[in-house]
C-alpha cells in the first residue's frame, strides 16, 4: 500500500490562507489503512484546522468528507454536486489522489494535506517499512522474497558489502542487515545457488527512464 | 466546584471508574450546571483523539480521560492505548497554539481509588485557572448541534 504522513498544520494553513471555503477531503484506501488521510484523519485535521482558524480570527468555513478512493475517477464523480461550494480543495489523499482530484475539477485549486511516502509493509499496528521500490522488474525470487533494492542501504545486487556487523546494516544499524536476510532465506529454501548468478547492474528505464510509467491493459478496457 | 466559574470541561471517562452510574453522572452535571460535560465509555480505549477534538471544538475550554489503573483494564490495554492517544493530541493541540494543558488524561489510582465525582471536581478545579479557550466557539456563533455535525458531508 501507499503510505503517507500529514503535513506539519502550519505548512497546510499556510497554503489555505488565500481561501475561505475548504473542503477537507479524505480517502478511505491507503492512506486510512495507515492512518494519515482516513475519515478519522480528515475529521481530527478539519477540527483542528477550525481551532486554529478561530483562534487567529480567520473566518474560514472548512468542510469534511472522504471517498473511498481518490485515485478512481467514478469514486470522485459524487463531488461534482457538493464541490463548486468551495474555493478550494484539502486533499488527504496520496499524490496519485491529490492529482486525480485536480485533473477531474481543473478550476479549483487543490492542496496536498499529506506527504506521500513510500510503498509500504506493515508490519504491525502503526509500523510501516518500505520493501519495494516499484522497480518495474521485479528479482524477488533470485533473492529469496527480499528485495536487496528495497532494503539494503547500498542497493548491491551482488552481496554483501562486508560492513555489516552481527546481522545489522553498516550504515544504519536500526535496520537488518538485507543481504544476512537474504543468504539465511536462501539457505533455509536451499537455494543459496542463486547467489552464484552476477547480476548485472538494474536497469532504471523501467521505473523512471522514459517519464511516467502507464499499464494499459485492454481486456480490462470498456 | 463552583457556579460563577464560567469554564466546561468535557470530560470522557470509562465506565469501570468507581462511582460512574448513570446516576452519579446526571449528579454532577446538575450540580456544576452543565459546565462539566460527562462522557460515558465501555472502556477509555475506545477514544479517539477526534472525540477530544470535538469538544474543544464545539463544548469544551477543556477534555480529559479518566481512566483505570495501570494493569486493571479489564480489556488489558485500553488506558494504555488511550494515554497515548491523549498524548497525540496533545501534540495536535500545540500545533495549532492552544495550551496542551487543555487535553489531559487522570490514571485511577489501585491503591486509593476515587470516585468520578472527585475527579471530576479536581479535574474541574484545574481547569478553571485557565483562561477561555480561543479555539471554543464563541457563544455568538454557536450552533446547534445538528449545525455542528454538517462539517461532515
Amino acid at each position: 500500500m501507499i503510505t503517507a504522513e500529514q503535513k506539519p498544520i502550519e505548512e497546510i494553513r499556510g497554503m489555505m490562507a488565500p481561501y475561505k471555503r475548504v473542503l477537507a477531503l479524505g480517502c478511505g484506501s491507503c492512506v486510512a489503512e495507515c492512518a494519515a488521510g482516513g475519515e478519522k484523519e480528515t475529521a481530527m485535521l478539519a477540527s483542528a484546522l477550525r481551532m486554529a482558524a478561530r483562534i487567529h480570527d480567520e473566518e474560514v468555513l472548512i468542510h469534511e468528507k472522504t471517498v473511498d478512493r481518490q485515485c478512481v475517477k467514478e469514486f470522485i464523480l459524487p463531488l461534482d454536486d457538493i464541490i463548486h461550494d468551495y474555493d478550494a480543495v484539502l486533499s488527504l489523499g496520496c499524490g496519485a489522489g491529490v492529482q486525480a482530484v485536480a485533473e477531474m475539477y481543473q478550476e479549483i485549486p487543490i492542496i496536498p494535506a499529506l506527504n506521500t511516502e513510500f510503498l509500504g509493509e506493515t508490519k504491525d499496528q502503526g509500523h510501516w517499512v518500505e520493501n519495494c521500490l516499484g522497480c518495474g522488474d521485479c528479482m524477488l525470487y533470485y533473492f529469496g522474497g527480499i528485495c536487496p533494492l528495497a532494503r539494503c542501504s547500498k542497493q548491491i545486487l551482488n552481496g554483501p558489502c562486508g560492513g555489516s556487523v552481527d546481522g545489522r546494516c553498516e550504515v544504519n544499524p536500526d535496520i537488518p542487515c538485507a543481504w544476512q536476510l537474504i543468504i539465511d532465506r536462501l539457505t533455509q529454501l536451499g537455494a543459496l545457488d542463486r547467489l552464484e548468478a552476477i547480476y548485472p547492474p538494474k536497469n532504471w528505464a523501467r521505473k523512471q527512464g522514459s517519464g511516467p510509467r502507464k499499464i494499459i491493459r485492454e481486456d480490462q478496457q470498456r | 466546584m463552583t457556579d460563577s466559574r464560567k469554564r466546561t470541561l468535557a470530560l470522557f471517562y470509562c465506565r469501570n471508574v468507581p462511582g460512574s452510574s448513570e446516576t452519579d453522572r446526571q449528579a454532577i452535571e446538575k450540580a456544576t450546571k452543565g459546565q462539566v460535560r460527562l462522557f460515558p465509555l465501555p472502556c477509555s480505549g475506545r477514544l479517539e483523539p477526534t472525540h477530544l477534538l470535538r469538544a474543544l471544538e464545539e463544548v469544551a475550554d477543556a477534555a480529559y480521560l479518566i481512566t483505570c489503573p495501570e494493569g486493571a483494564c479489564r480489556y488489558f490495554e485500553g488506558n494504555r492505548r488511550a494515554r497515548k492517544r491523549v498524548e497525540r493530541t496533545r501534540e495536535i493541540v500545540s500545533a495549532i497554539g492552544l495550551e496542551p494543558e487543555r487535553v489531559g488524561i487522570v490514571i485511577g489510582s489501585k491503591e486509593s481509588p476515587r470516585t468520578l465525582t472527585q475527579l471530576a471536581t479536581e479535574i474541574f478545579d484545574k481547569i478553571c485557572q485557565m483562561g477561555p479557550s480561543p479555539a471554543l466557539r464563541s457563544p455568538a456563533t454557536e450552533v446547534s448541534a445538528s449545525d455542528g455535525r454538517r462539517n461532515r458531508l
